[in-house]
């Protein structure tokens, strides 16, 4: 079909001329647009204390996709609404997960790697190993780096420098959970097991997260994508001794480490778990909690400025257990699946 | 193919291949040659005369295709009918839209065109019904009407002499869309037809198919003249201010009743279903997706499920093979 | 070093004709309007597109034509050694370029004006002959997002080593210091929309090694036309009536 374009003045064209009743006249109105400041900016900027004192930058998921300048008054209601009725827009409960999708060994030049789906959210982690050597304050442990980075074809706005604001959040937030303190203690790997000789050589893990697509709740899935790596990686054994590397393949030890975003909703009563990008925009507060296996906490973010009441923290952080006993399990079957998957495509090739 | 992403098990997976498999064979014979992809030739009688249409040029002397898509040939004029692809305007269709900026005397619209949208003032029938000029008061009301990421639903007017993409709203159906949610799905899956609103009183919903792909699913409104209320209302914003300030037992009960939300999100997701799937969206089939999941007892969530999906697929095999036999 | 044994195969086991395994696979960016894996043996990219679209920055905005825009960018796994790169350094700037400039002498852009198209390319896996694997993954997601296009632009490499023209050259081979020719074609027009190469060659070897390459980009070509035709057939049945 082609468009007749319709040339001249029409009807409608003429109608819209400015009035000509002297009390419009003077003085000429001005614009609407310049008047009021837009009902909600898509970037939401600002500046809070980090856990550890720090003061760390955060911004808001929502980002300028055309389709996502934002939520009109009547979408966001009926979100809060879902929320507060637990039916959310896609019919999940409020404590429901999208179906997880894992897949191991997407990259084979990599010591070990995952790729992870929830929903349209799709990221691959990879690990290396490299030889290093370890930090003089700390002879016997090995080295362990995070970096997430955001690919454009997730978000266009990601162009250029446009990601690295949202890989430096999640890039920290993971390092907080996995890496435990300063020290190392209390990390969720193990770093004394990647010593080779103490104060000469260890392994040095590098851990490295892309995300191909976001629809909400990138740092659970990356968090996934990263325990299923981790359980896809294997280091070889290195004797010294012998000068030669055995055929030994241990498995890097990894306690299980879970992490559950929940998001407040502005209602403030009620959170939820796994929120697509819709609903992060309406998040007032998010809190992300990393759980091992045996229900301790191992590393605690709260995102978003609102302000939450403790004890509603502490309820989010007990049903996280819960809900965490849950997906540990889930995980877990779907790693196994995919790791027997990876096998058998080895065989067949 | 593109891949669904879905964890399916074994045996699912043989239902949904015997499915599809199904599916193609159903698929009229006659048009499986006219698919063509960039650059292939189309054969045509060049002794007749012909009209390039969309998705054509002239190579040598040759037809070529410049899109993936199906040939279609009407009397004298030969063109490619594009499957997955940006919205593309025809005069009429009805469209949904998100307001992403208020200009003078115009909003312009995202509607997954390749570019925005112009709703002019003049475009629209004013809340107090009458024709007149529009004033610079109506003018400086305008974020009244409509403000930024409102989702409205409007006509498309055509392309104007500015180049511009324009739409028209001269009609009470035409309007603000609230109390819902909005999905979007490819263009080539919604079929043009003569009735774009759809309200499925069993489950007190309306359903309005945008032509662009924009899928509003939301509590039914009996008539729409939002607008009206609008003028006669100025007190809109404040009345928004209030309820965002308004404590929580009362902010619940504007909220769209439970059994209604059900009803929205299990429509929204037999469309999230059946547009993954590739599968041609009207409202009966939709309907038809809804009533198999209550059927099953199915929680809302789970219609995402692999399971359920290669139940859409199967049960679309069967609708479409009585459709052939009926005829 | 022996990059062509004496019975006439290479490192990794291919013939010196011999292309390595293409896959492709239409639509794996959900929310983009087009998206593409392409593999080429273990080099593998994301392609996604976006648009035609209203263009964000107003004064790049073109009144007779769209806007093509492209950014390239490598993973920090992709490449066998480890290296954390900053974001925009020359090379990704110039094979962006490279990119860019060779779409858009393909796509119609007169037909969209004012309007923007950006094509994002992540490599997943670098093994060589990235560019020609980026190339081939936004052909396939610029036809995914139903962009007119007077053509399919493909592309692929060729070298020269131990005296023996080689096709689609992995990380190894190309490394290994000789010649390498980058070629892009529009293969139904004939015509040679890229070429690049580094390293000198004699004049008659270098008409050799492009031969060689153009052939494999038809090769590629001929399997990018089959891909983009099962998927029309799979939507159009899917679809029904």
């Amino acid at each position: 079909m082609i468009f007749s374009k319709v040339k001249g003045v029409l009807a409608d064209e003429v109608l819209d001329l400015p009035t000509q009743c002297p009390s419009s006249r003077t003085p000429p109105p001005p614009s609407p647009v310049t008047v009021q400041p837009p009902a909600s900016s898509p970037l939401d900027f600002e500046v809070r204390l980090g856990i550890a004192g720090k003061v760390v930058k955060r911004y808001s998921f929502l980002i300028g996709d055309p389709l996502m300048v934002g939520l009109s008054f009547g979408e966001k209601n009926f979100i809060k609404g879902g929320i507060a009725h637990d039916l959310r827009t896609d019919g999940r409960k409020r404590l429901t997960y999208r179906p997880i999708f894992v897949e191991t060994g997407v990259i084979p030049q990599a010591s070990g790697s995952a790729r992870v789906k929830m929903g349209a959210t799709d990221v691959i982690a990879s690990v290396k190993a490299e030889l290093g050597k370890p930090n003089p304050s700390h002879p016997d442990k090995g080295k362990v780096s995070i970096y997430v980075d955001c690919s454009p074809t997730a978000e266009p706005t990601f162009e250029g420098r446009g990601g690295e604001e949202l890989s430096t959040e999640l890039s920290s937030a993971l390092q907080r959970c996995l890496l435990g303190g300063k020290s190392g203690a209390g990390a969720g790997i193990d770093l004394s097991s990647l010593s080779i000789v103490e104060g000469k050589v260890c392994w040095d893990l590098y851990i490295d997260g892309l995300v191909v697509s976001s629809d909400g709740n990138v740092l659970d899935a990356l968090g996934a994508a990263i325990k299923a790596a981790l359980s896809n990686t294997a280091i070889p054994k290195v004797q010294v001794a012998a000068n030669a590397s055995s055929d030994e393949q241990p498995e890097v030890d990894v306690s299980d480490e879970e992490f559950l975003q929940f998001d407040t909703s502005g209602v403030g009563r009620h959170y939820i778990v796994d929120a697509t990008t819709e609903e992060e925009s309406q998040m007032s507060s998010a809190i992300s909690v990393s759980i091992n296996r045996q229900g301790r906490i191992c590393g605690l973010t709260k995102r978003g400025g609102a302000g939450l009441d403790p004890s509603v923290i502490l309820d989010m952080i007990s049903v996280g257990k819960h809900v965490s006993e849950q997906l540990i399990n889930k995980l877990d079957s779907e790693i196994a699946a995919a790791e027997a998957c990876d096998e058998d495509n080895e065989m067949d090739s | 193919m593109r891949d669904l992403q879905l964890s399916l098990n074994k045996g699912q997976s043989v239902r949904l291949e015997r499915a599809l498999e199904q599916l193609e064979s159903l698929s009229s014979k006659a048009n499986s040659d006219a698919s063509v992809t960039v650059a292939d030739d189309i054969s045509v009688n060049y002794e007749d005369a012909i009209l390039k249409g969309h998705g054509t040029v002239e190579m040598d002397g040759r037809l070529v295709a410049t899109l993936c898509g199906v040939v279609e040939r009407v009397n004298k004029l030969v063109y490619v009918r594009a499957l997955r692809a940006r919205y593309k305007p025809e005069i009429g269709d009805i469209i949904v839209g998100r307001v992403i900026e208020v200009a003078p005397k115009r909003w312009r619209l995202e509607i997954n065109f390749s570019q925005d949208a112009v709703l002019m003032l003049s475009s629209m029938n004013l809340p107090d019904g009458i024709q007149r000029r529009r004033t610079a008061i109506d003018e400086l009301n305008m974020r009244s009407i409509f403000e930024e990421s409102d989702v409205i639903c409007a006509e498309v007017r055509g392309f104007q002499h500015d180049g511009c993409l324009h739409l028209q709203a001269r009609s009470q159906k035409y309007g603000k869309l609230k109390k819902g949610q909005l999905l979007t799905i490819p263009p080539y899956l919604v079929k043009k037809r003569k009735q774009h609103f759809h309200y499925l009183d069993e489950y007190g919903i309306d359903v309005i198919l945008g032509c662009n792909g924009f899928v509003w699913v939301g509590e039914h409104v009996e008539t729409r003249d939002d607008m009206a209320e609008d003028l006669s209302n100025k007190s809109e914003p404040s009345s928004v201010k209030s309820l965002n300030t308004m404590s929580d037992d009362e902010a619940e009960e504007t909220y769209t009743p439970p059994e209604t939300r059900q009803n929205i999100c299990r429509t929204a997701n037999a469309i999230r279903v059946l547009s993954t799937l590739g599968f041609m969206i009207t409202v009966e089939v939709v309907v038809e997706i809804v009533k198999l999941s209550i059927s099953l007892n199915l929680d809302v969530h789970e219609m995402l499920g692999a399971e359920f999906y290669v139940l859409v697929a199967e049960k679309e095999a069967e609708r479409r093979s009585l459709l052939t036999k009926r005829r | 070093m022996e990059y062509v044994n004496p019975e006439g195969l290479r490192l990794d086991g291919r013939r010196p004709m011999e292309m390595r395994q293409l896959r492709g696979e239409i639509g794996v960016v959900s929310k983009a309007d087009g998206s593409a894996v392409f593999e080429m043996g273990n080099t593998k990219v994301i392609a996604a597109v976006y648009g035609p679209r209203e263009v964000q920055n107003r004064s790049q905005q073109l009144n007779d034509q769209a806007l093509v825009r492209c950014e390239y960018s490598m993973a920090n796994f992709s490449t066998g050694d480890r290296m954390r790169k900053p974001k925009g350094d020359r090379r990704s700037t110039e094979i962006s370029l490279v990119i860019r400039q060779t779409m858009e002498a393909s796509i119609l852009t007169h037909l969209m004006p004012r309007s923007q198209i950006d094509i994002f390319v992540q490599v997943l896996q670098a093994d060589g002959g990235t560019r020609s694997a980026c190339i081939n993954a936004a052909t396939l997601a610029l036809a995914d997002a139903g962009i007119p296009m007077r053509d399919l632009v493909t592309s692929c490499s060729a070298g020269y080593l131990n005296g023996t023209p080689l096709l689609d050259l992995n990380y190894v081979e190309d490394s290994a210091g000789g010649a390498d020719v980058t070629v892009g074609i529009l293969p139904k027009l004939d015509k040679v929309t890229l070429l690049q190469m580094d390293a000198k060659l004699q004049m008659d070897t270098f008409e050799n090694v492009m031969q060689l390459a153009i052939e494999g980009c038809k090769a590629v070509a001929s399997y990018i036309r089959e891909i983009l035709l099962d998927n029309t057939k799979q939507l159009e049945f899917r679809r029904g009536v």
